[in-house]
């Protein structure tokens, strides 16, 4: 049996080079929605995913290559979305920023900033008034946690005793805005003034060490129903849009970014790069054949869906 | 920092020596602050039987938070701002609103700033620099922050104080208004009244933290929670925190732990929800009978003076309510003024027009709205 460090190794390394092959394919233009990558991040959502059934329900922000991906949907449909086809996830109509799959219980990404939290506490609540043993999850970045809906998200959960996982991908990035500008408070502090537990991460490139955490929290959600809060300190190695770097502009360090790369297990770890990338290689060449051979939406489809 | 309540003025009248030695407040203040409860508790009681008589619409009050925001507001200086929510008619006596504007506002007459455009108790008094009162909870938190911030920015050394009920920190604009308060130190003062109540829900239902204060602690910021029917203590907790912002320390939320003794509004009936006996033992802590105990005890009241003060409020309120019901309704054209500076001439045309016809048609019944008292 493949060990547990081999396999989430290989569903990281599988998440970055499917955004590496968006990074070439992007000038083309075949890709027809903006992308947030991910790259630098994909501890997190393999970590988290790796604990979740395909019952227990997550929702993420637009930087959702790396969850849908890592909760199991599938790599034909997501490259068959960004280039806007009928076959895609979204039929086409959704895009980078809305990926989704129900079959999974990856029930939405949003591009509108902590929009997807107040579901997840919401669909908890259903979940909850039916019995179902079921957590459901919602990832966002340190910027959702200044809106609205991020505190009365927390308060309402914790209020009424939801089984919620809020996990916060701090990158310390909003776009430009660098943490220091923007919060007041620490997030995993924050968390207990709505007498929540929280926790706190450090190594956002640790999948081993967050996979753990996750499987502990997840287990005492399920067990006491009580919602609790996860913040995992990671970095962003693009541009907050697009498949550009931007480590020369003022905002940002280098130094910072050596230092990440230099811990990173999909830079650092050769020998499973190695054995792993042709067969990755091959699954991800042939969702793009998929992709560019599949048909674009009819007109028609502009009308369907909603109701 | 936040469990412990802060109290001056105990139940049975007495005070703290520490706080008789070390206080500004003059026995002019005490006084001032007393008439300004009295006129306060002696307007509700009067509103509702208005709101009762159909007089006036609707009546959202106030009864057993009057030390409350009465205290809290009296640590302000006159350019300072308030933005209230919509439990504090007694900073709006305190800056110098003239009562009957505020009885026309309730009418929505033509005496009403906003004339008649605002549901009643929805008062709007730029002239006392204070915001105005809104629906929409928790709405003027980010209109406080917002001043503060302009404040601090332009140098003007004033300070800006909210208001809002404990069900309202439940709202986003609490938290992001806390925290942009902090990131900035923004000279502004939070007070949250916590009544106990948003409407029918208890406090238990809103939030399951300690208490209100400690929710300061997330955002870095001190926080205090005061007896909040103590009326002497809510000053001076208000004038710390007043000078910590203006002295560029930032932002202070103070937790006011008091009692809604009446019900939610005119439209509720707190009976149906408040466990029995509750009532009964707040009344026993009414901000009012403790602060007129200390007055009486220090001689700065007599029982004669007290029942003068409360007869005048009586009188002054049957004055102002005579002559508010003299004034008419808002002109028509009020439709159509107050949101464009320069009026567009397409609603300038639907204006005449609609003026044109009242005259054709006359005024089809008596607007005077005068009800014998
Ligand atoms: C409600 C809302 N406000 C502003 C924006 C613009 N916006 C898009 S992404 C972003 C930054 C969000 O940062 P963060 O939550 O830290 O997530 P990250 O992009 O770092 O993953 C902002 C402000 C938006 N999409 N939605
Ligand atoms: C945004 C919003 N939601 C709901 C309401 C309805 N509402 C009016 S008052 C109130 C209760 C508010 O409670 P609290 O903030 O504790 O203030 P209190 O009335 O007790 O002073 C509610 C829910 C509203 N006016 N605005
Ligand atoms: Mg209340």
């Amino acid at each position: 049996m493949i060990s547990l460090y081999k396999n989430l190794f290989y569903q990281s390394l599988r998440i970055r080079m499917v955004e590496e092959k968006i990074i070439e394919i992007y000038p083309s233009d075949k890709i027809q929605s903006p992308v947030h990558l991910s790259i630098g991040q994909e501890a997190v959502a393999v970590g988290i995913c790796n604990n979740l059934l395909k019952t227990d329900l997550l929702y993420s922000s637009y930087r959702s290559h790396a969850y849908y991906l890592a909760k199991g949907a599938n790599l034909n449909k997501m490259f068959a979305e960004l280039y806007g086809k009928v076959t895609g996830c979204g039929k086409g109509k959704a895009g980078s920023m809305h990926l989704a799959e129900k079959s999974v219980g990856f029930m939405g990404s949003s591009a509108v900033v902590a929009s997807t939290i107040s579901h997840a506490v919401g669909s908890a609540l259903a979940s909850k008034r039916l019995n179902k043993n079921q957590v459901c999850v919602a990832t966002f970045g340190d910027g959702a946690s200044e809106e609205g809906s991020y505190h009365e998200s927390l308060n309402f959960a914790s209020v009424f005793k939801l089984p919620v996982l809020f996990v916060c991908e701090n990158n310390g990035l909003a776009i430009h805005s660098t943490i220091d500008q923007r919060h007041s408070y620490k997030i995993h502090e924050h968390a207990k003034s709505y007498n929540l537990k929280s926790t706190y991460i450090e190594e956002g490139y640790d999948f081993m060490k967050i996979n753990s955490l996750i499987s502990e929290t997840i287990n005492e959600i399920k067990l006491t129903g009580l919602p609790q809060v996860v913040e995992i300190k990671t970095y962003r190695y693009k541009e907050h849009v697009g498949i550009g770097d931007d480590h020369h502009v003022p905002y940002r360090s280098s130094k910072d970014f050596d230092n990440w790369k230099s811990v990173d297990p999909l830079i650092q770890d050769k020998t499973l790069i190695n054995e792993f990338s042709e067969k990755i290689n091959a699954e991800i060449e042939a969702a793009v054949n998929f992709a560019e051979q599949s048909e674009f939406p009819a007109d028609s489809e502009l009308f369907t869906d909603i109701y | 920092m936040s469990s412990e309540i802060i109290q001056v003025l105990k139940e049975d009248g007495t005070v703290s020596p520490l706080f008789k030695k070390e206080t500004d407040l003059t026995e002019q203040d005490l006084k001032k602050i007393y008439e300004t409860m009295i006129l306060t508790r002696v307007y509700e009681e009067r509103s509702l039987k208005l709101q009762r008589s159909g007089r006036i619409g609707f009546y959202i009050g106030c009864k057993g938070q009057e030390a409350s925001h009465i205290g809290s507001a009296y640590a302000l200086k006159m350019d300072d701002w308030v933005f209230p929510a919509y439990r504090e008619p007694g900073v709006l006596f305190l800056r110098g609103i003239a009562l009957k504007t505020m009885i026309c506002q309730m009418m929505g007459n033509a005496g009403d700033p906003t004339m008649g455009r605002q549901m009643p108790c929805h008062y709007s008094y730029k002239e006392g620099n204070n915001g105005s009162v809104s629906s929409p909870l928790a709405t003027q938190i980010p209109h406080a922050v917002g001043i503060a911030y302009a404040a601090k920015y332009m140098k003007h050394k004033i300070v800006s104080l909210t208001y809002f009920g404990e069900g309202s920190t439940s709202e986003g604009d609490f938290h992001t208004g806390l925290n942009f308060a902090a990131v900035f130190k923004s000279p502004v003062v939070f007070i949250c009244q916590n009544n106990q109540w948003a409407i029918s829900v208890p406090v238990a239902r809103q939030t399951v933290s300690e208490s209100i204060a400690i929710k300061a602690k997330a955002y870095g910021m001190p926080g205090i929670k005061v007896d909040g029917n103590d009326v002497l203590a809510m000053y001076q907790v208000t004038k710390d925190a007043v000078e910590r912002a203006r002295n560029g320390d930032g932002p202070t939320l103070i937790e006011s732990f008091t009692y809604r003794l009446g019900s939610h509004s005119s439209s509720d009936d707190a009976a149906r929800y408040r466990p029995e006996g509750e009532l009964e033992s707040w009344e026993q802590k009414d901000p009012i009978i403790r602060f007129e105990k200390y007055l009486l005890s220090e001689n700065i009241l007599t029982p004669e003076s007290i029942k003068k003060i409360k007869d005048d409020a009586e009188e002054e309120f049957t004055q102002a309510v005579k002559e508010a019901e003299k004034v008419g309704l808002p002109p028509l054209e009020t439709l159509f003024t107050g949101v464009y500076k320069d009026m567009p001439e397409s609603l300038r045309e639907q204006m005449e027009d609609l003026i044109n016809e009242q005259k054709r048609l006359g005024a089809s019944e008596d607007n005077s709205m005068a009800f014998p008292l």
